[in-house]
């Protein structure tokens, strides 16, 4: 603090002091705590989340946000369409045929897959992608479009959607090159939901395969695969949606880690770089979205339930 | 159980005097098992104890007494410690005798000659209290069989809960014996390897040397590539044995790995302890009282839920830096309080239901108008049943409170640096994992995941012990047990 007219001039700005003038001579007073206890709420509530400190000086939260969003976005779209897309089928198959030598190893691979530490299953994963050459003798780097495994995606074609019409070529092959990069870190963010999803599929399968309205329908004659389809695939949906809602909740602790072995520069690692640097103001603002982001997504999925499931219902009966 | 204990206290002492020869023996063979280890047991709590005095703030009367009290510790004779069964030697000549170690064995035979032991040491210990509730079973219990007899026959015949059980028991074994089972110690070769001095053979000179540990370190790295590595079960060239390799700055991986455990236990204990106090209490006041009390319990647990807890401990970690409670335990205190005041709201909504089931049944209605004090029947009639789920949810959520630790200390943060964690052992390793110096991130990684793994599957033991209805309906614990998934 070489300049104490600037110090004071910074704590105005922040609201930590106040200038008043006193018999012709300006001085500067403490705001009392509540005072800035108000202050903080009040624009918390009203969304005015002020600017960075000390990552990007003097520019304003949600630009940054803006900036890194996207990436997390993306991170977290793959990362929950892999964990549907691998845990659910599995899950599924081991409830249709259990006790049998594939369901053992799939449900002792999911137990195991959920234990595993996202940081480690990111470290492993990386170091054996960037040397797939010499492992495996099949470059993962140069698999379909040339990338690296550690940096963010480039997403330009999320931002210009219309580059898909300008130049087809540069943008699909930006599509692909974006998902090739984004799929080892969305399975890592992924493996603990994934593990989750296929125990409860399987169950809630075993559950709904020796309900009575199953067996009605297998004393009807409908084939198995319509049985499979109609009766079991849909039923045994409703105790996964707050599995994979809760998903969110884990993503966005995840990312952090995800995203700083990934070296993704997203929402994660912003919010890492900003708590061990002291943007304060940057920090408060992300945990406060995300809470926020939370809870919309818990409401979310008790109106997905009453889409879903008629039984469940909120009107007075 | 609990409701009747004191009952059973009363007539226990009489049944014991009546019928005292296999009370007697068990406890003599206990005292004689105790006592060859009763200088180690006498040095963890003089540990604990200037654990305790180094964080009273204002200065410390009594640092000298506990000083000279570890002294005395460490002179008591201990079958399983370091001076009786030292595996730290040299080499006399090139290929010749060594000296120092146990009967002259080689560092890696006497080292595992002490691990060995240690284990069996242990093995004893539990098959001896396993014995002592088969002997109380037969001798001195005053019903032919309870509740509890089915659970534990449930148990025991759960293979993969028994799987759990006997992982958790090595884990807990590498924590509590940790200065024995290394092949040197935290002090020696983490902390103040420039403190202590070792003899080693020279092949140059062609003779003993005595250098600094923290040179011997330095000469044998793990970097990955070239002659830089000291792989899994291997000497270096300063004589010393390492069954886990060297970290990549030379320092011995096994000893990393077991006072790391020492870290993560208490972690999670103190975290568990915390949670689980604060889960019973309001699980039985919510459920005792319901209404207004339940429902500004789901508000406030509910609050803390919605906070990230990854992202709060990183935020407690980076604003709490240097101050006094960071210091306790090398950090270790400050991440174990947010993990247990965050945690309990999870654990607390998982017993709520069993909790809410036992609360609407006939004796807790008939405590009640017979005018008992509600804490008593909440203590006596409701807490019983609920005890089981607790111990269910407490096993699955210990083993997410010891990836969340480890994730920390692997992105740096929470436990201060030269204090062993998981976590650290994976970052230092993380640029080797492809090299010959796999192993500093792929041992730690995969210890985590079998202790995880281990933890996991003893809640599915017990739960399926206490409950074997509910083999089928896993949602709850699924979301107890994810609450870690975020490291």
């Amino acid at each position: 603090m070489g300049n104490p007219a600037g110090y004071h001039e910074v704590a105005v700005n922040l609201g930590i002091e106040r200038q008043v003038t006193v018999n012709g001579e300006t001085r500067y007073v403490d705001v009392p705590l509540w005072e800035q206890y108000v202050d903080f709420m009040t624009n918390l509530l009203t969304f005015n989340l002020g600017q960075s400190w000390v990552i990007y000086e003097s520019t304003s939260v949600y630009e940054i946000i803006a900036l890194r969003a996207p990436r997390t976005i993306w991170l977290g779209f793959w990362s929950v369409l892999i964990a549907l897309f691998v845990g659910i089928p599995l899950g599924f198959y081991a409830g249709l045929n259990p006790n049998t030598w594939g369901d053992y190893s799939a449900s002792f691979g999911g137990i195991v897959w959920r234990a595993m530490p996202n940081f480690w299953l990111a470290v492993i994963l990386v170091a054996v992608l960037s040397n797939s050459q010499q492992l495996f003798g099949f470059s993962w780097q140069n698999w379909l479009v040339s990338t690296n495994v550690v940096t963010s995606p480039n997403l330009t074609f999320l931002r210009d959607p219309a580059l898909f019409l300008r130049d087809t070529g540069t943008a699909v092959e930006q599509l692909i090159g974006a998902t090739k990069q984004i799929l080892p870190a969305a399975l890592v963010l992924g493996s603990s939901s994934m593990g989750n999803e296929m125990r409860i599929g399987r169950t809630a399968v075993l559950e709904t395969i020796h309900s009575n309205y199953v067996e009605t329908a297998r004393a009807k004659g409908l084939s198995q695969r319509s049985i499979v389809w109609k009766h079991v695939f849909r039923n045994a949906l409703i105790p996964l949606v707050p599995i994979i809602t809760a998903e969110a909740f884990l993503l966005i602790g995840g990312s952090v880690i995800v995203e700083y072995v990934f070296a993704i520069n997203g929402l994660g690692q912003l919010f890492f770089t900003a708590a061990t640097q002291g943007d304060l103001p940057l920090v408060g603002s992300l945990a406060f979205i995300f809470i926020v982001l939370t809870l919309s997504l818990n409401i979310l999925q008790d109106l997905l339930y009453t889409i879903i499931d008629p039984r469940v219902g909120y009107e007075e009966n | 159980m609990t409701g009747t204990q004191h009952a059973i206290h009363e007539s226990m002492r009489s049944r014991i005097v009546a019928n005292y020869r296999p009370a007697l023996l068990w406890v003599t063979v206990l005292f004689a098992i105790v006592a060859f280890e009763a200088g180690a047991i006498f040095n963890l709590l003089v540990e604990i104890l200037q654990g305790l005095v180094s964080v009273y703030p204002f200065g410390n009367p009594f640092a000298e007494q506990v000083a000279s009290a570890k002294s005395v510790s460490e002179s008591i004779p201990t079958l399983l410690s370091r001076e009786t069964i030292p595996n730290q030697g040299w080499q006399t000549s090139a290929n010749g005798p060594w000296e120092g170690t146990f009967l002259g064995l080689e560092p890696m035979a006497a080292w595992l000659l002490r691990f060995l032991l240690t284990y069996a040491y242990a093995g004893v210990i539990v098959a001896w209290f396993a014995y002592g509730y088969r002997l109380y079973r037969r001798h001195y219990r005053r019903a032919d069989w309870t509740p509890t007899d089915d659970v534990v026959r449930r148990l025991s015949s759960h293979s993969w809960g028994k799987f759990g059980l006997a992982v958790v028991l090595v884990f807990l074994v590498m924590a509590l014996f940790a200065p024995t089972l290394g092949p040197t110690t935290s002090e020696q070769n983490i902390e103040n390897p420039y403190s202590y001095t070792m003899k080693h053979f020279d092949a140059e000179s062609g003779s003993v040397e005595e250098i600094y540990v923290g040179d011997a370190n330095s000469g044998s790295e793990s970097q990955g590539a070239g002659d830089d590595n000291i792989g899994p079960w291997s000497y270096d060239d300063f004589g010393r044995f390492h069954p886990f390799g060297t970290l990549p700055n030379g320092k011995d991986l096994f000893t990393f790995m077991v006072y790391g455990a020492r870290v993560s236990l208490f972690i999670g204990l103190t975290a568990m302890g915390i949670m689980g106090v604060l889960a019973t209490v309001f699980a039985m006041v919510t459920a005792y009282y319901k209404g207004l009390v339940d429902l500004s319990v789901v508000i406030v647990g509910d609050s803390v839920m919605a906070i990230p807890q990854l992202l709060l401990l990183i935020l407690v970690a980076a604003v709490f830096n240097g101050h006094w409670l960071d210091s306790i335990y090398n950090g270790g205190l400050l991440i174990a309080l947010v993990f247990g005041f965050t945690g309990w709201p999870a654990l607390w909504r998982a017993v709520r239901g069993p909790a809410f089931q036992v609360s609407t049944e006939e004796w807790v209605d008939a405590a009640r108008s017979f005018g008992q004090r509600p804490s008593a029947t909440m203590r006596k009639h409701m807490l019983p049943y609920v005890v089981g789920y607790l111990l269910v949810y407490a096993s699955m959520t210990l083993g997410g409170v010891i990836i969340g630790t480890a994730a920390l200390s692997f992105l740096g943060i929470g436990i201060d640096q030269p204090t062993p964690e998981w976590g650290t052992a994976v970052a230092r390793g993380q640029p080797f994992v492809a090299t010959q110096s796999w192993h500093i991130a792929m041992i730690p990684g995969l210890m985590v995941v079998a202790v995880v793994t281990a933890f996991n599957a003893l809640g599915d033991g017990i739960r399926d012990a206490i409950d074997p209805q509910s083999e089928g309906s896993e949602g709850g614990t699924s979301t107890a047990a994810a609450g870690g998934g975020g490291g």
